[in-house]
C-alpha cells in the first residue's frame, strides 16, 4: 500500500509538467492578449509595450515557461496580471466552495444512487427497476444548464424555498449557507447520481448471475448479507472509477453550475482567466485541477485496495 | 406573499408609467419630463437606512479608476469617488469636486475647487491632490487614462483651492472627459501607501456619498454610508449597497423577481416585454451613449474599394435588425452620435435599405456578381442573431459574409492589429461626441481605436476643429459635416444606439437616469 502511494506521487512529476507545459503553450498560442484584454479603451502603443516587457510577456514561451517553473518551485504562483493579487490567495479562496459543492453533490448522489442501483438490480425489469431506470435517463440527458434554470424556477422564484443565486459559506454560516448551496448540489448530484445509478445497476446485474452468489446462497446465506457482501461489494470497482473521475472534475470547477448560481467557484475563476488571457492565473487553477485530479485517482486506487484485496499487492 | 405585493402595486402602476415617460421623455431630451422624475420621486420624504442590493452582469476589474478600462467599474466608482464635475440628465455639466471653472483661453482650464471635502481617510482634498491624479494619471505605467488627458500639458497649483489646467492644443471635449474616471479624485495618501493594491481595496481612497468596505470578487462588492459626505443636502439615504455579480441574465432577473436583489444593471432585450409587464417590477428605459457598429478595413481588400462598402450599407435593413434583433430596445443609428447627444442631427436618417442600389454599387466596384467576406464578432447570443441577420440581408444583395465569432479579448487584439475584413465594435460611449468620433476615423498611425484605418484630410481638418470650437451649435454644425462623409466613406456601417433598461424592486425610490447608465445611489432610498 505503502509503495503504490510512493510510485503514484511519483507518477504526478511527469503528469503535471506535461498538463502544465501543454495549456501554457496553447493559452499563449491562443489569439488575444492579457494587456489588450485589459487595457481595452486605451491605445497607447508604448504604455502596452512596457507593461508587456515588464511583465515578460515578450520572451519566447519557453522562456516564460521556464521563469514560470523556477518560480513554482520557489513556492511562488505569480500574481494576476489583471489585478495584481497573488494567484495562490484567488485560488485558496476559490477552492473553499468547490469543495463544498462538491462534497455536497457526492453525497446527494449517494444517497439517490445506491438505493434505486440496489433495488434496480435486485428487482430486476420491477417498478422500482423501470423508474430508476427512467430517472436515470433524465439525468444524463438533461443539460446541467437547463435542470438549474428549472430548479430555480420552481424552487426559487414559485416556491420561493430557496435562494436564487449567490453563496454563503455553510461552514461560517450554518444553515443559510447550506440552503445557498441546496439547489447547485442538486443540479450536479442529480446527474452524478443517474451515472452511478446505471453503473451499479448492471454491475450488480452482472455479479447476480455469478457462481459465487449462486453458492453464498446455496450455503444459507440470507439475501441482505449475498447482497452486501457478495454482489455489492463486487460491483463496487467500475462505481468507484466512476465516482473518482466525477470527484476530479468537480473540485476543478463545476464551470456552468458555478455561473448559473453565481457561485464564486474555481470553475468561474478559471473560464474568466481564459478569457482575461490572465496566464499566471489559468496556469495556477490549471495546477490546482491536475493536482484535484491525481489526488481523486490516488483515492479510488486505494479504494480498490479496500474493496479488492487481490489489488493491494498490486 | 399575493396579497402583501397587491397593496404596493397599485402604487406602483401609476410610477411605473411615469418613469417609463420620463425615461421617454430622457431620449428626446426633454427637461421638463425630467424635471418631473425629481419631484415625483420625492412627493413622499425620503427615508434613512437599509441595504440596496445590485445585480451586475459582469465583476468589476479593477478598483483604481485611473487604471480601469471595464464599464462596469465606473457602475461602482460613480458613489465611491467624485469627478471634479459631473452630468445631469440632459448630459450637460455641473459642479462635483470643482465648484466653478472658467476658460480665460482655449489652451487653459481654471477650477475653482470645493472647500471642506475630506477623502474617507480623513486627509483633505485640495489642489496639491488633485495635481497628485492628474499627474499619476499622465504617468502611472498602468495608467488608462493618458489617452483622455493626452492634451493636458501640465497642471498648476494657484492656490490652495484653485488648480490651472495648461492644455497643449484646444480641447473642447475635454471637460466632459473629466466627469468620469479622468476627472475622479484619489486620495493621494491611500495611492501613495497602497500602490497596487488600491486595485483590490478601494478603503478611504474616495470622496464619495459611500465608502468602500470590502470586495469579495465573484461573491459581492460592499460599500457603506459616508457619515461625514460634503454635501448635506439629500442623502446618502442607504446605509450600505452590495453589489453581486450574477453571470446569467435570466438568473439575475429571477433574482430581482425573487426579491433576492433590488435593482439590476441592465435587461436583455429579449426580457423588456416580460418585465414591463410584471406588475411587480419598475423598468426604466436609460438612453445611452453608446454606439454599436462594425468597423470596415480601409486598407485591404475587399473593402479599400468605396462602392464595395456603400454596396455593403446599401444591403442592410437596420430598421428590420433594430426590430428583429433589438426589439425595439434601441434605435437605429445615422452615424457615432446617439440621439441623447446635443450634437445629434435628426434630419440625417440611417442609411436606407436598397438593393437595387447596392447591386449597382456592386457592378462600379467591379463585383458585379457579388464577392464574398469574413465578419469578425463576439461570441455572445444577441451579436450572433445580428450577423446571422446581415448575412441574410448581404446575401439577397448577392454578397456572401462568412461570420467568424471570437471571444473579446481575441477581438480587440485582432481589431489592434487590423486583422480582419469587418469586425463588430459595441463603443459605451462618451457625453461629448468627440468620444465616439476623434478618435475612431481621425488618421491615426499606429495602434488606435481608428481600426478601419480610414485616412481623410477633409475629415482629420472637420475632427481637429469639433475640438477647437467650443461653442455646442457650431460644433453640432461640425459633427453633421463630419457625419454625412461618414455615411458617404463608410469606415464603420452604424447599426444602432440601444437603449439601456434597468429594472427596480418598486420600494426603490429616488433614481435619477442620467443617459451615460450610471447608477448614482446618492439619493437613492428604499421605500
Amino acid at each position: 500500500m505503502g509503495r503504490l502511494v510512493l510510485r503514484r506521487l511519483g507518477a504526478t512529476i511527469p503528469v503535471l509538467l506535461l498538463v502544465t507545459a501543454g495549456v501554457f503553450s496553447l493559452l499563449h498560442l491562443t489569439p488575444g492578449d492579457p494587456i489588450d484584454a485589459m487595457m481595452a479603451e486605451s491605445v497607447d502603443a508604448t504604455v502596452k509595450e512596457t507593461l508587456r516587457r515588464q511583465l515578460g510577456l515578450d520572451q519566447p514561451i519557453p522562456v516564460q515557461y521556464a521563469a514560470w517553473m523556477k518560480r513554482l518551485l520557489h513556492g511562488d504562483l505569480g500574481r494576476s496580471i489583471r489585478n495584481g493579487e497573488p494567484v495562490l490567495e484567488s485560488v485558496g479562496r476559490r477552492i473553499r466552495p468547490s469543495l463544498e459543492l462538491t462534497a455536497l453533490a457526492m453525497t446527494i448522489s449517494l444517497v439517490i444512487a445506491f438505493p434505486v442501483g440496489i433495488l434496480s438490480a435486485y428487482r430486476h425489469n420491477g417498478p422500482v427497476d423501470r423508474v430508476g431506470t427512467s430517472f436515470a435517463l433524465f439525468g444524463i440527458c438533461m443539460p446541467n444548464f437547463l435542470l438549474a434554470l428549472l430548479l430555480i424556477f420552481v424552487f426559487g422564484v414559485t416556491l420561493r424555498w430557496l435562494p436564487i443565486s449567490g453563496y454563503l459559506d455553510p461552514l461560517e454560516e450554518g444553515w443559510s449557507g447550506l440552503r445557498s448551496l441546496v439547489l447547485p448540489a442538486v443540479t450536479l448530484g442529480l446527474a452524478l447520481a443517474a451515472v452511478v445509478t446505471r453503473t451499479l445497476r448492471s454491475s450488480m446485474l452482472e455479479a447476480l448471475t455469478e457462481d459465487y452468489v449462486r453458492t453464498a446462497r446455496a450455503k444459507g446465506l440470507s439475501e441482505w448479507a449475498v447482497l452486501r457482501g457478495h454482489v455489492l461489494r463486487n460491483a463496487l470497482i467500475p462505481v468507484v472509477t466512476v465516482l473518482g473521475l466525477q470527484l476530479g472534475t468537480l473540485i476543478g470547477g463545476a464551470v456552468i453550475t458555478e455561473y448559473v448560481f453565481a457561485l464564486p467557484g474555481v470553475g468561474r475563476l478559471v473560464v474568466d482567466a481564459v478569457f482575461a488571457r490572465d496566464y499566471p492565473l489559468v496556469q495556477g487553477v490549471v495546477l490546482l485541477i491536475a493536482l484535484g485530479f491525481i489526488a481523486s485517482n490516488l483515492l479510488v486506487d486505494l479504494l480498490y485496495g479496500l474493496i479488492d484485496p487481490r489489488l493491494r499487492r498490486g | 406573499m399575493a396579497a402583501r405585493r397587491t397593496g404596493v402595486s397599485t402604487g406602483t402602476v401609476s410610477r411605473r408609467d411615469f418613469l417609463r415617460t420620463a425615461a421617454a421623455s430622457a431620449a428626446v431630451a426633454s427637461s421638463a419630463g425630467l424635471g418631473g422624475v425629481r419631484v415625483a420621486l420625492a412627493q413622499t420624504a425620503p427615508k434613512k437606512g437599509g441595504t440596496l442590493r445590485v445585480g451586475f452582469y459582469i465583476e468589476a476589474a479593477t478598483m483604481d479608476p485611473h487604471l480601469s478600462g471595464s464599464k462596469i467599474d465606473r457602475q461602482v466608482y460613480h458613489n465611491i469617488y467624485e469627478p471634479l464635475v459631473t452630468l445631469d440628465v440632459k448630459l450637460g455639466i455641473k459642479p462635483g469636486l470643482a465648484e466653478s471653472w472658467q476658460q480665460p483661453d482655449p489652451k487653459t482650464l481654471i477650477f475653482k475647487l470645493r472647500q471642506g471635502v475630506k477623502f474617507h481617510d480623513g486627509t483633505d482634498f485640495n489642489a496639491e491632490a488633485a495635481k497628485f491624479n492628474f499627474n499619476r494619471m499622465k504617468t502611472e505605467a498602468k495608467s488608462v487614462r493618458k489617452g483622455e488627458l493626452a492634451n493636458v500639458d501640465s497642471v498648476d497649483v494657484v492656490d490652495a483651492y484653485t488648480i490651472k489646467l495648461n492644455l497643449k492644443k484646444p480641447d473642447a471635449a475635454l471637460l466632459a472627459t473629466l466627469t468620469d474616471r479622468a476627472g475622479m479624485m484619489v486620495s493621494p495618501k491611500v495611492a501613495q501607501e497602497r500602490g497596487g493594491e488600491l486595485e483590490r481595496n478601494a478603503k478611504g481612497a474616495g470622496t464619495g456619498p459611500f465608502e468602500f468596505v470590502e470586495w469579495v470578487r465573484d461573491d459581492h462588492l460592499l460599500i457603506k454610508r459616508n457619515e461625514a459626505y460634503w454635501n448635506k443636502q439629500g442623502g446618502p439615504y442607504l446605509d450600505r449597497v452590495r453589489y453581486r455579480p450574477i453571470p446569467d441574465d435570466t438568473v439575475k432577473l429571477q433574482s430581482l423577481q425573487a426579491g433576492e436583489i433590488d435593482v439590476i444593471d441592465y435587461v436583455q432585450p429579449r426580457d423588456v416585454a416580460a418585465v414591463k409587464a410584471d406588475k411587480n417590477l419598475v423598468v426604466v428605459d436609460v438612453p445611452s451613449l453608446a454606439d454599436f457598429a462594425y468597423q470596415l478595413s480601409h486598407t485591404k481588400p475587399p473593402f479599400n474599394s468605396k462602392p464595395l462598402r456603400q454596396a455593403v450599407a446599401y444591403a442592410l435593413d437596420l430598421d428590420q435588425i433594430v426590430k428583429g434583433v433589438w426589439l425595439n430596445v434601441g434605435v437605429p443609428a445615422n452615424g457615432p452620435i446617439p440621439p441623447t447627444s446635443w450634437a445629434y442631427d435628426k434630419s440625417i436618417s440611417p442609411i436606407k435599405r436598397d438593393v437595387a442600389k447596392a447591386k449597382a454599387k456592386l457592378a462600379e466596384g467591379g463585383k458585379a456578381g457579388g464577392f464574398a467576406f469574413t465578419l469578425t464578432t463576439n461570441n455572445l447570443p444577441i451579436n450572433v442573431q445580428e450577423a446571422e441577420v446581415m448575412q441574410a440581408q448581404l446575401a439577397e444583395a448577392g454578397i456572401q459574409m462568412k461570420i467568424k465569432l471570437v471571444d473579446s479579448a481575441t477581438l480587440i487584439s485582432d481589431g489592434n492589429a487590423k486583422n480582419f475584413e469587418m469586425i463588430s465594435y459595441q463603443w459605451s460611449g462618451r457625453p461629448d461626441p468627440d468620444g465616439n468620433v476623434y478618435q475612431f476615423f481621425k488618421t491615426s498611425p499606429g495602434t488606435s481605436l481608428n481600426w478601419s484605418g480610414i485616412s481623410n484630410p477633409k475629415l482629420d481638418a472637420l475632427l481637429d476643429q469639433t475640438r477647437e470650437v467650443s461653442n455646442h451649435a457650431e460644433r453640432k454644425k461640425l459633427y453633421t459635416e463630419v457625419t454625412k462623409i461618414l455615411q458617404d466613406e463608410l469606415p464603420m456601417v452604424f447599426i444602432v444606439h440601444p437603449i439601456e433598461p434597468k429594472a427596480f424592486n418598486p420600494k426603490v425610490q429616488g433614481y435619477e437616469p442620467i443617459p451615460d447608465g450610471m447608477m448614482r445611489f446618492k439619493d437613492v432610498w428604499l421605500r
